[in-house]
């Protein structure tokens, strides 16, 4: 008698962060995006009270701190922001091109930004606010192809919208709507090995794909807790093997499908502490004293406000909560047997 | 519709909001008086707020926010929540009620609070109190945690009785003794909450409201008169079954809602400004079995609610948020509502921080040499702002009356628009003689904008204005 498997296994990895507003840690984390040779741009949302740490952290995936660029605003009133070049408002995506520099949307400042990844400042596409082609409002998710075109999620058109790597506005589809195609207030976006894109449909619950021109291919979702349900969907990403992860943002887990849309399983979190808490802690010695005597220390394993999904080449997957300030990772595995130790 | 229904509505939208642009006071005028009241009290009619779309662009408010943060999420609701009244409810029962963030392990446990304040705090004042009492966010404030058989800690015990029920006294005797508040503290230990999560490395948690039986005192006590072997519960239902409790919330409500009354220390030697309308809330309060709802029904619905318009100093909350109402600003999340939001704390209202637990002092306390240059600073600079949706319509409404105006057209047009204000003759005369001094008022004029919003400026800055 044979057992017949699933090839989709995903298992937990680690915890990566701390929260911290300066050097190694994050602050309201919103994005992951891998770069080469062990990378990540982890792109801190911060908050208003304390701009500097709105920020990109930059450190390995095996939490080694490497630096940290861009900045948040100071502002001198509720109607005045300085709008000087590298500032980051709202900031909601990275998108790395060939080249591995990074576009960071700002959902504020209706504001795409460029930075080398080394942090230094390359520039910004010139604020387009309005509902024009070519125009933004409230740009969310982003994602090159492989031809270095930038797909940008246009959050409050509720469209998305395709340009050349210079800001030149090429294509757009989707309206406002619930139908096949249309969009209410989307997040999230990926693009697969096929260059098909996958879109977070925030307000509708679901994920739709499309072809590279914006023809709708198919969806799958609706509203609800259980198995294949969303509340409210931030992120999608797409491995190699075409198995689709979502960060089910208010119902705080990872949900993963098959290539087909299919419900294959769901992660509800599993964080353990980190390299830089686990610093943090051992610098803080009466603070493992009082996790010893918290109540309910389990809760510190669940998502908490995951707010988008990347995955690499390597089959790892890293989901950032904005509310935990930390990424945990996940890995895709294969279930069948890959050799003794050599 | 008649003028006195646009200001009877935005009398009662002033008390049971936070005001409201004219547009909306005509549509509720519309409605009616006695519809609106029943709409504001059904909250659950209305669509709540959307949380999801605030705490997208509000990361902070999902989770982690500290004082400021949980100030601007709670400035945003007052200003969008299309159930005023479960926010007014909320900011009246935080006034009295009262937790502070400067003793609080986690900010979104007051949050929490006020949830609870807003479902809760509009039904039964009985269930108010039982809540209030596993309330983690209270247990912690007032060392409830610290209170142990055979080792009580007070203070829960005798602010129940002192600020959040029987108050300390009426027509000039004593509700309870030291005996009862001793008492009262002995029925509440073992009524804790669990250890909290540390901050680091990843953030606070909330903390859960435990009863811990063997750190119970299971020994008789005699509280009000009564003698048993109370447990917590059992001092509630003794305490909203006291005339004296009837008359805390009564007073309150009429504080709150109705028309300045003394501060609460003095309750005990001051009576009531109007003790029928009192006597009625109180008579209310027993019928219906100690349900606030209720109450508001009579107060709202009163002759003597109509008739105390402008009875009151605005508050710092409300000034601020019926001024952002006013002025159609913050109606979507975006930066640098903060700044508003601490225009509140610079009028001497630090939301969710109060001075001490027995609260703000109200009414004329208010107001001091600073907190008014504040005020008038604040709201003049919002109805000067042209940019602003709210004050181009009023400009637009104000120069629909004709191409030409005259200084008493402007004067009354700029004063419906705010609310139905009314001025003294001495303060109207200086308006006048300011407006005329300009030449002819011309609604086609390029100037006529700034010609509208120096006179709502001007308004702004009144001391009629101050009040509510």
């Amino acid at each position: 008698m044979t057992t017949e498997i699933s090839h989709i296994s995903v298992q937990y990895s680690k915890t990566i962060g701390r929260g911290e507003q300066f050097g190694p840690g994050f602050n309201y984390p919103v994005f992951v995006a891998r770069g080469k040779e062990g990378i990540m741009y982890v792109l801190c949302r911060g908050t208003e009270f304390r701009p500097e740490g709105v920020r990109v952290t930059v450190c390995t995936t095996d939490e080694e701190y490497v630096a940290t660029f861009a900045r948040g605003i100071d502002y001198q009133g509720p109607h005045e922001h300085n709008m000087e070049d590298g500032s980051l408002v709202w900031p909601t995506c990275i998108a790395l091109d060939s080249q591995e520099n990074l576009f960071i949307s700002d959902e504020w400042l209706n504001r795409i930004s460029s930075f080398s990844k080394d942090g230094d400042y390359l520039g910004k596409w010139e604020e387009r606010s309005g509902t024009g082609d070519g125009e933004l409002d409230r740009p969310s998710g982003m994602a090159f192809d492989a031809d270095d075109n930038l797909y940008i999620v246009d959050c409050g058109n509720h469209r998305v919208q395709k340009f050349n790597k210079d800001g030149k506005f090429l294509m757009k589809f989707g309206t406002e709507g619930s139908g096949d195609g249309e969009f209410n207030m989307p997040w999230g976006i990926t693009i697969d090995g096929n260059g098909d894109i996958f879109i977070a449909d925030w307000r509708n619950d679901r994920i739709q794909k499309f072809s590279p021109d914006g023809t709708f291919l198919m969806k799958f979702g609706s509203s609800g807790s259980g198995e294949g349900q969303f509340d409210r969907p931030t992120g999608v990403a797409v491995d190699k093997d075409g198995v689709i992860y979502v960060s089910d943002w208010l119902n705080n887990r990872l949900q993963i499908f098959d290539a087909g849309g299919n419900f294959v399983g769901l992660k509800t979190g599993e964080a353990g502490i980190s390299k830089w808490a686990k610093d943090k802690l051992d610098a803080n010695a009466e603070m493992w004293d009082e996790r010893e005597r918290a109540q309910g220390l389990e809760r510190e394993k669940d998502f908490w406000g995951p707010t988008g999904v990347t995955v690499d080449d390597d089959g790892r997957i890293f989901v950032p909560e904005s509310a935990r300030n930390r990424i945990q990772v996940y890995r895709s595995q294969s279930p069948t047997f890959a050799g003794p130790r050599l | 519709m008649p003028d006195q229904d646009i200001s009877l509505i935005a009398h009662l939208m002033r008390r049971a909001g936070f005001s409201a642009p004219l547009e909306e006071l005509q549509a509720r005028a519309a409605k009616g008086y006695d519809a609106t009241v029943d709409e504001l009290l059904d909250p659950e009619s209305q669509p709540p707020m959307e949380r999801d779309i605030m705490m997208r662009y509000k990361a902070d408010w999902l989770a982690q926010a500290g004082l400021e943060g949980q100030q601007e999420e709670w400035t945003f609701r007052m200003i969008n929540s299309k159930r005023p009244l479960q926010e007014k409810i909320a900011l009246f029962w935080h006034c009295v009620l009262v937790t502070g963030h400067a003793k609080c392990e986690y900010p979104k446990q007051q949050s929490m609070e006020l949830d609870m304040f807003r479902t809760v705090g509009m039904g039964s004042f009985h269930e108010l109190l039982k809540g209030l009492s596993k309330d983690p966010a209270m247990v912690f404030y007032l060392d409830n945690c610290m209170s142990h058989a055979g080792a009580i800690n007070e203070n829960w015990g005798r602010e129940l009785l002192e600020l959040f029920s029987l108050g300390v006294g009426m027509d000039g005797e004593f509700n309870y003794s030291e005996d009862d508040v001793k008492a009262a503290a002995r029925a509440f230990t073992g009524w804790t909450v669990t250890n909290s999560i540390p901050r680091y490395p990843y953030g606070k948690y909330e903390a859960k409201f435990m009863y811990d039986p063997r750190d119970h005192d299971n020994d008789d006590k005699t509280f009000l008169g009564e003698t048993g072997n109370f447990n917590g519960e059992d001092i509630v239902d003794i305490i909203v079954r006291q005339p004296a409790t009837a008359r805390f919330v009564a007073r309150h409500l009429y504080n709150f809602f109705v028309a300045d009354e003394p501060q609460v220390p003095a309750w005990k030697d001051s009576p009531p400004i109007d003790a029928s309308a009192i006597k009625e809330l109180e008579d209310e309060y027993f019928r219906s079995n100690y349900n606030i709802t209720a109450m508001l029904r009579v107060l709202f619905k009163s002759d003597w609610f109509k008739a105390a318009t402008f009875a009151k100093i605005k508050s710092p909350a409300e000034t601020v948020v019926g001024t952002l109402k006013l002025v159609g600003d913050f109606k979507f999340p975006r930066p640098g509502l903060d700044m508003m939001t601490m225009n509140i704390r610079f009028m001497g209202q630090d939301l969710l921080n109060p001075p001490t637990v027995e609260g703000w002092h109200t009414g004329r306390e208010w107001i001091d040499s600073g907190t008014l240059v504040e005020r008038i600073n604040f709201t003049a600079d919002q109805v000067g702002n042209l940019n602003h949706s709210g004050v181009k319509n009023i400009i637009n409404r104000v120069g629909s009356i004709g191409p030409v105006l005259t200084a008493d057209q402007l004067i009354d047009a700029c004063l419906e628009n705010l609310g139905s204000y009314q001025l003294h003759q001495e303060t109207r005369n200086q308006l006048v003689e300011m407006a005329s001094g300009e030449g002819e008022i011309r609604s086609d004029a390029e100037g006529f904008p700034l010609q509208v919003a120096t006179m709502l400026q001007s308004i702004v800055a009144t001391t009629e204005y101050l009040f509510a």
